[in-house]
């Protein structure tokens, strides 16, 4: 669904349903470059068994308007006018990767907005190579095939995947060549709270992490977990890409900690 | 590597969409001969249904073995994925039918293998989806053949049996400012010489049954959906960016975007038209995959000695393929397939249409049969069979010459197809001489 925020167009998936407020809600947030199409396996499950989904794109990116936010922080401040545009009081949240970190934000700068947290392939801190945001900044398409030859794990690398006939390398690459991948990037890297942040919550978290993940390695998620006190699920065979990779165990891990709340 | 995978073509071709399963370590791809798939219970039941979960429910929608080719096809050709059909043709009839609806149109070329220009000119239009037939190079031709209600731009990159080589760039600049995407029969190719999507088409199809199998013992298509093309920018295809009613109002630009065609080709078409592929003909087919770049350097090699050849026996009126100078398109071709134009070449004898038969009943290595891309050498009068429908002003337009012989070069040692089409020659000589 089209929504507007502070004035401009913005763009939310809803899972194949209309958008219902009145139903516990999850907002599923994406990661660098990307948009709510990482959430295709996801968003349409819980949509169709008795929550309200959004998936929105950020600013800039795919099918939302704007300028693309220079920071974690506006990101967590444009999700709290996301959500009253959409009128949205209390959300089940769930961030992969960079989408994790604004998912942070957003709890940190709201107050009972957040209902619960859900991390997947993520830390507190995201570092980037100097040498990978000056590739973006030139081209994103070169800096997409750097991070998904880094970030999908080895099975997703010899094109196996979760949709028979599909190849999410080529998917990933599209999406995330035409997204204003270099300003995420340097988001990321400019984050340093998150630790912090994390510390001060006191909100139900999960964390869904990959063994394979080069992007934000296993013992950082860990770490992550430890400061949040969050439950946490290692799916060791997969990479930094697990919403994608690995949609099936995500969902059972979501399910199973959403619908325990 | 191409735009879906960072491993080598000759390291896809091998590996790609398939890893030695756990239960039994088999090296080879299974064999999935199986109809449909136990759910674990009704909810996943219901959401394989719903796509709200990939996997498998039928084999006319998906199969795992057929799975595993369209995967690597798709990384082959840099595409965001792949489907599978029952032959090349059903592959056309599923993209076009995909495409279009009843007051739709379509641009080709008309330079393209006959029974696709049946399809085009005659089963199409019963459904109401017209086309016109242009010069594919002509760009100024093209430009204005492009109409409000088309759909694609269709071609063969290189044409059969003119052997046509489709200026990619030219074509996909030209409808792309027109909003209407590419669809490009690459079968006379293989992704081995050319990968079309990486010159900016938008939809590649093949029959597999030809050099991807290259064995003649399967048959089989495969539609590849580059992934790089904005329907919703287009504005053309509410098939793709409106709601969907089978599938709760889904909007499959929305929901998969760089993939929504091969997902509303799998919702729809191949749930619909059941052109399914069969897993043991997409087994076979992945064995011919495994060594399909190694075959297209040798059937590319004996190609060119064979064209050479023949441009030097008396007995032959002139030599056609893509890499002689003498071929209109040898520039585009050089550009485009710098490893080689493929292993079509066509000859006319003199003593015309009697001496080609002469020529072709002679032969004893080659087969007079209606099939390319098998490893053997195969040879065919088009006038006489795959184009016998098409009117003379259809013939012409389609580059076909009473006299043109078509040779699919095998990868047979060169000194052997030399001496049977040595034989040949004398034959045709014989039966000219006599007409004299």
């Amino acid at each position: 669904m089209k929504l507007h925020v502070n004035g401009t167009e913005a763009y939310a998936a809803t899972g194949g349903k209309e958008f219902d407020s009145s139903l516990p809600t999850v907002l599923f947030l994406h990661g660098s470059g990307m948009d709510h199409r990482a959430w295709a396996l996801q968003t349409r499950w819980f949509a169709f068994h008795g929550y309200s989904v959004l998936a929105p794109d950020f600013p800039g990116h795919s099918l939302s308007k704007g300028e693309p936010l220079p920071s974690i922080e506006a990101m967590g401040a444009w999700l709290i006018d996301f959500l009253q545009a959409a009128d949205v009081e209390q959300v089940h949240v769930v961030g992969h990767s960079q989408g994790f970190l604004a998912a942070l934000e957003l709890a940190h700068q709201s107050t009972g907005v957040v209902r619960s947290l859900s991390g997947i392939g993520t830390a507190a801190a995201i570092p980037v190579n100097p040498a990978l945001i000056e590739t973006a900044q030139v081209s994103a398409e070169k800096a997409a095939d750097l991070m998904l030859q880094w970030g999908f794990g080895p099975q997703a690398q010899y094109g196996i995947s979760a949709v028979p006939g599909m190849q999410p390398i080529a998917i990933g690459r599209q999406i995330m060549s035409g997204n204003p991948l270099a300003e995420d990037l340097m988001a990321c890297a400019n984050y340093e709270a998150g630790e912090q942040v994390a510390k001060t919550l006191d909100i139900p978290s999960c964390l869904i992490l990959a063994g394979k993940d080069r992007m934000t390695p296993l013992k950082a998620g860990k770490a992550l977990a430890s400061v949040m006190g969050a439950a946490v699920t290692v799916l060791p065979q997969y990479g930094h890409m697990l919403p994608v990779e690995a949609p099936k165990p995500c969902l059972q891990a979501l399910r199973e900690f959403i619908g325990s709340l | 590597m191409s735009r879906s995978s960072y491993l080598q073509a000759d390291t896809i071709a091998l590996h790609t969409g398939y890893q030695p399963e756990s239960d039994h370590g088999s090296r080879a791809v299974p064999i999935y001969q199986t109809t449909s798939y136990v759910f674990e219970d009704v909810d996943e039941a219901s959401s394989l249904f719903n796509v709200e979960q990939g996997g498998h429910i039928y084999s006319r929608i998906t199969n795992p073995t057929v799975a595993v080719l369209e995967q690597r096809i798709a990384a082959l050709e840099g595409g965001s994925g792949a489907i599978c059909t029952a032959s090349g043709m059903s592959a056309l009839f599923t993209t076009f039918i995909t495409l279009c609806s009843a007051g739709d149109h379509i641009v080709s070329s008309a330079q393209i293998y006959g029974s696709t220009a049946t399809l085009l000119r005659h089963t199409l239009k019963r459904l109401g989806i017209q086309c016109s037939f242009v010069a594919i190079n002509d760009q100024a031709a093209l430009k204005a053949a492009i109409q409000d209600n088309t759909k694609l731009v269709f071609c063969e990159s290189i044409g059969n049996p003119s052997l046509e080589v489709a200026d990619l760039e030219a074509i996909c600049a030209t409808a792309h400012d027109q909003g209407v995407p590419v669809v490009i029969d690459a079968t006379f190719a293989t992704p081995s010489l050319n990968r079309p999507i990486e010159h900016g088409v938008n939809v590649v199809v093949h029959s597999a049954t030809k050099w991807m199998g290259g064995h003649g013992v399967a048959v089989g298509g495969v539609i590849v959906d580059g992934g790089n093309f904005d329907w919703q920018a287009s504005g053309r295809f509410p098939e793709l960016t409106e709601p969907y009613e089978p599938f709760h109002g889904i909007r499959f630009w929305e929901e998969f975007g760089p993939s929504a065609l091969a997902m509303r080709i799998r919702a729809e078409s191949m749930r619909d038209l059941g052109a399914a592929m069969t897993p043991h003909n997409a087994f076979l087919i992945l064995q011919g995959i495994e060594t399909l770049a190694l075959r297209m350097k040798q059937h590319v090699a004996n190609a060119h000695q064979l064209m050479h050849w023949l441009n030097e026996q008396e007995m032959v009126s002139w030599v056609n393929h893509p890499d002689l100078e003498s071929n209109e398109t040898n520039a585009i071709a050089t550009r485009l397939f710098p490893e080689g134009a493929g292993s079509i070449l066509c000859f006319g004898v003199q003593g015309g249409r009697a001496a080609g038969a002469a020529f072709i009943n002679a032969l004893q290595l080659g087969s007079n049969l209606a099939n390319v891309g098998d490893s053997r050498t195969l040879v065919l009068h088009p006038g006489s069979t795959t184009h016998s429908r098409l009117t003379a002003e259809q013939m012409q337009d389609a580059g076909i010459s009473e006299d043109l012989i078509r040779v699919s070069v095998g990868i047979e040692a060169f000194k052997d197809i030399k001496a049977d089409f040595a034989g040949g020659l004398r034959a045709a000589q014989r039966v000219a001489e006599a007409a004299k």
